[in-house]
C-alpha cells in the first residue's frame, strides 16, 4: 500500500481540515486561558488592578483555614459518596442484568433521568423539600421515625449528609448504565463454569463481576472524582452558598465567591484552581495505578 | 463529492452559530435589577414616564433574581461586554466595584445630575472624590412588622402597640404570649442572611468598621445585639428558616407572626391580597443598654448606576435625569404611585410632597399610614459606613452567628472571634 499516494495525502488533508475548527476552539478556550492563568496566578487582584506578589497567593492559601475547610469537604464527598455510589450502581446493574428482561428498559430510564435533570432545578426543588418544615420533614415526623425536624439546611452535619445524597440520587443511575453495558460484555459461560463448580452468588459477583468490571469502574471512579473535585451547583444552590455557616463548603465554591462575590481577586482564584488540578490529576493517577495496572 | 458537500454543510452550520454581529440598537436602554414586585415595577413605572414623551424609546428591564453582582464582575472584567446600560446595585455593595472598577462606571455629578436634591446619607458611598456616580432610589428604613389579627388570636389588643417605642425586653414577653396562645413564633429569622443583627447594631449608629477601614467587631452594641437573638431564639420566639425565599414564606403564608425588616418589603407583603387588614408595623425595638440606641434604623436601600461600557449612555443618563432626578409632575406622580405601590420610598426630597407619603394604606391594618411613619423613622437614621469590604465581613459574622443559635458555640466572645479569624482570611488581611 503506498501511503504517499495521492488519496491518501487528500485524506490526511481532509482529515487535518476536519479537526482544524476544533483545534482553533481547543487553543482558544482551553490553551489560552491556561497559558494566560500563569500571569494572573503571581498577581494578587483588585478588581482591574494588580500587584505582583510572586508565589504570595500560594503563601496565603496554606493559612486559609477556610480554603481548607473547602478541600475537606470535597475529600469527605469523595471517600464517602463516591465508594456509596459506584456500590448501589454495581448492584442495581446486576439485579437489571438478571432480572425480567421486559422491565429492564424502563427501570433504566427511570434511574438514569435524574442525571439528565437540570442541576438548577433540582437543587431548588430538594432544597424546598427539605427545609424544617417541609415535606420530608413533615412526612417523617407523621409517621414517628423522628420526633423533632431534622435541621437538613441549618445543620453542618445534616447538610453535608444532603449533598451526599442529593449526589448520589443523580449520578447513580448514570453510573448504572456503564455498568449494565459492562455485564453484557461478559461472557455467560464463565458463570455457567462457576455455577458447575458450586459457587454462590454472592462468590460469583466478588470473583468474576467485580474483577472483569474493573476497567469501567476505573471509569466511574476517575470521572466521579474529578467531577466532585469541581462540584459547585449542589452547595451553592441546595445548600445556600457553602452553608450553614461554611459547612458545605467546597473548593470551586470558594474560588467563584473570592473571584466573583467578595473580592475581586482573581490572582487567588487562579492559585486555588490550580491546586484542585493538581490534586485531582493525583488522584486520578492513583486510581489508574491501583484499579487500571491490570491489562497492561 | 460527498464529502465535499458534508464539509460546506458542517461549516454553514457553524457559521450559523455564530452570534451575528447586530447593530447597537440606537433607541434602547437595558436595566438590570432583582424583585420584580419592587425594583422592577419601579423602574417600569419610571420608563412608562419617559415613554409618554419620548415613545420610541424601548427601556427593557430584565429580572436578575440571583447574584447579579457575579453577572456584573464578569461584565466589568471582560471590559463591559454583556453588560446592561443600567443597572441597580445595594448600597453596601457598591463601595467595592467603586475601588475595583474606577473606570467601570458613569460620573453622574459630571454629566450635570443635582445632587443636592437627594437625601445626603444616599450620596455617600456612591461618592469617589469628587464624582458621583449612582441615582440614588430608595431608603431602607425599618420596622417591625406584625400580624394584627395572630396578636388578637393571642388575646391582646393590636392597638395597645401601634406607634409605640418599644424595647427588644417589651417585644420578648410580646413573643411569648403570642406562642403560648397560637403556638407561632412571632418573629421569622433567616438564618443565611445577616439582616436581623445588621438592623439592630445600625440602631444605635455603631459602625462595624474604623474610620481607616480596619474592622471592628468589638463593639457593646454588636455584642448586644447578638445576646438579644440568641435570648429569641432560646425562647422560642424566632422562627429559623434556611434561604430568602423560605423566609419569605414564612411570614406570608402566615407560619410565623411577624418580621424584622425596611419598608421594601411591602412589595412582597402586598403580592398576597389575602393577607389586606392583617399587617401593622411598629418602630424598631430598642437595643437596651446600649448609647446612641433609638427606634429607628437602615437596612439596604439601592441605587441606580449607568456603565461606562454602554453604547447608549447619552440615552440612559436622559432617561434617568428626566425620571428619577426630575421635578416635573408625572415624575414626582411616579415617585407618589411607587410609594404606594410597593414601598419604594425614594430619596429624592422634592418627591416628599407626594400625597402617599402621609395617606393612610388601607392595605394595612385599620388602613395604617405607614409612609409618615418610615418617613419619620427615616429622619433618624444616622450615617453608615460600609467600605469594600461590608459583604465579606457580612458573610462572616453570618457564618459566626450560626452556631451560636445553633448551642454549637458557646460565647459572644468565640462568635466575634470565629468571624474575625474567616474576615480576615477570606479578605487576606
Amino acid at each position: 500500500m503506498n501511503k504517499r499516494g495521492s488519496y491518501y495525502r487528500y485524506l490526511n488533508r481532509f482529515g487535518w481540515l476536519c479537526v482544524a475548527p476544533a483545534m482553533v476552539f481547543y487553543s482558544l478556550f482551553m490553551l489560552y486561558p491556561i497559558l494566560s492563568s500563569l500571569y494572573y496566578v503571581t498577581r494578587k487582584w483588585k478588581g482591574m488592578s494588580n500587584t505582583f506578589v510572586g508565589l504570595g497567593n500560594f503563601a496565603r492559601m496554606a493559612q486559609d483555614k477556610i480554603f481548607q475547610l473547602a478541600l475537606g469537604h470535597n475529600f469527605l464527598f469523595m471517600f464517602t459518596q463516591i465508594p456509596l455510589m459506584i456500590f448501589l450502581a454495581l448492584i442495581l446493574a446486576v439485579i437489571l442484568n438478571q432480572g425480567i428482561k421486559r422491565l429492564r428498559g424502563s427501570f433504566r430510564v427511570i434511574f438514569f433521568l435524574p442525571c439528565v435533570t437540570s442541576l438548577v432545578a433540582y437543587s431548588v426543588l430538594f432544597r424546598i423539600l427539605l427545609q424544617s418544615n417541609g415535606l420530608l420533614n413533615n412526612i417523617m415526623m407523621n409517621a414517628h421515625l423522628i420526633a423533632s425536624p431534622i435541621g437538613w439546611l441549618n445543620d453542618p452535619f445534616w447538610a453535608q449528609t444532603t449533598i451526599i445524597l442529593a449526589l448520589t440520587w443523580r449520578w447513580t443511575g448514570y453510573n448504572m448504565v456503564f455498568f449494565l453495558v459492562g455485564l453484557q460484555s461478559i461472557d455467560s459461560e464463565i458463570y455457567e463454569a462457576a455455577e458447575v463448580d458450586g459457587a454462590s452468588k454472592v462468590r460469583q459477583f466478588f470473583r468474576i463481576t467485580l474483577p472483569l468490571l474493573l476497567p469501567v469502574i476505573l471509569f466511574s471512579a476517575v470521572t466521579s472524582t474529578s467531577g466532585t473535585m469541581q462540584l459547585f451547583d449542589e452547595p451553592n444552590i441546595l445548600t445556600n452558598q457553602g452553608g450553614p455557616g461554611n459547612g458545605t463548603m467546597t473548593a470551586a465554591l470558594y474560588i467563584y465567591r473570592q473571584a466573583f462575590v467578595l473580592n475581586s481577586d482573581f490572582g487567588y482564584a487562579t492559585a486555588m484552581s490550580y491546586i484542585v488540578v493538581l490534586i485531582s490529576g493525583v488522584f486520578a493517577f492513583v486510581q489508574m495505578k491501583l484499579l487500571g495496572g491490570r491489562d497492561k | 463529492m460527498k464529502k465535499g458537500l458534508v464539509f460546506a454543510l458542517a461549516l454553514i452550520l457553524f457559521a450559523a452559530l455564530v452570534p451575528g454581529l447586530s447593530a447597537a440598537d440606537a433607541k434602547k436602554v437595558t436595566v438590570w435589577c432583582w424583585d420584580p414586585n419592587f425594583n422592577g415595577y419601579s423602574m417600569k413605572q419610571a420608563a412608562a414616564v419617559y415613554n409618554k414623551a419620548h415613545p420610541d424609546v424601548t427601556i427593557e428591564i430584565v429580572d436578575i433574581p440571583e447574584n447579579i453582582e457575579g453577572k456584573i464582575t464578569a461584565g466589568l472584567q471582560a471590559g463591559g461586554s454583556g453588560l446592561p446600560d443600567i443597572a441597580l446595585f445595594q448600597d453596601f455593595r457598591i463601595e467595592q466595584f467603586l475601588q475595583d472598577y474606577p473606570q467601570g462606571f458613569v460620573d453622574l455629578k459630571a454629566a450635570g445630575v443635582d445632587y443636592s436634591k437627594f437625601a445626603a446619607y444616599k450620596v455617600g458611598p456612591m461618592t469617589v472624590g469628587k464624582s458621583i456616580y449612582g441615582i440614588p432610589f430608595d431608603t431602607g428604613s425599618t420596622g417591625l412588622w406584625l400580624r394584627a389579627d395572630m396578636i388578637k388570636a393571642a388575646g391582646l389588643n393590636p392597638d395597645s402597640y401601634m406607634g409605640k417605642n418599644l424595647k427588644w425586653s417589651d417585644i420578648v414577653k410580646l413573643g411569648l404570649a403570642v406562642k403560648a396562645k397560637t403556638g407561632k413564633a412571632l418573629i421569622a429569622y433567616d438564618t443565611t442572611n445577616y439582616d436581623f443583627i445588621r438592623i439592630m447594631v445600625q440602631s444605635t449608629g455603631t459602625q462595624f468598621f474604623n474610620k481607616d477601614g480596619s474592622l471592628n467587631l468589638r463593639t457593646p452594641a454588636l455584642k448586644a445585639a447578638i445576646a438579644q437573638v440568641k435570648d429569641l431564639n432560646d425562647k422560642g420566639i424566632l422562627y429559623l428558616t434556611e434561604g430568602w425565599n423560605n423566609w419569605i414564606s414564612a411570614f406570608n403564608n402566615g407560619d410565623s407572626a411577624g418580621l424584622l425588616q425596611a419598608l421594601w418589603i411591602i412589595g412582597t407583603l402586598k403580592s398576597k391580597p389575602e393577607n389586606a387588614g392583617k399587617w401593622m408595623v411598629i418602630p424598631t425595638p430598642l437595643l437596651e443598654g446600649v448609647a446612641g440606641a433609638q427606634n429607628a434604623s437602615n437596612n439596604g436601600g439601592s441605587s441606580w448606576y449607568v456603565f461606562a461600557s454602554s453604547p447608549n449612555k447619552a440615552l440612559a443618563l436622559d432617561f434617568l435625569k428626566s425620571t428619577w432626578a426630575s421635578s416635573t409632575p408625572a415624575a414626582l406622580a411616579f415617585y407618589n404611585d411607587i410609594l404606594k405601590q410597593c414601598g419604594a420610598m425614594g430619596t429624592y426630597l422634592p418627591s416628599r410632597t407626594g400625597t402617599n407619603y402621609t395617606a393612610p394604606d388601607e392595605y394595612f391594618y385599620k388602613s395604617q399610614a405607614v409612609f409618615k411613619d418610615f418617613s419619620a423613622w427615616m429622619e433618624k437614621v444616622p450615617v453608615l459606613m460600609y467600605t469594600a469590604n461590608y459583604q465579606t465581613m457580612n458573610t462572616a459574622v453570618k457564618n459566626a452567628v450560626l452556631p451560636l443559635l445553633q448551642g454549637k458555640t458557646k460565647s459572644i466572645d468565640d462568635v466575634l472571634t470565629a468571624a474575625e479569624t474567616e474576615y480576615k482570611q477570606t479578605s487576606g488581611q
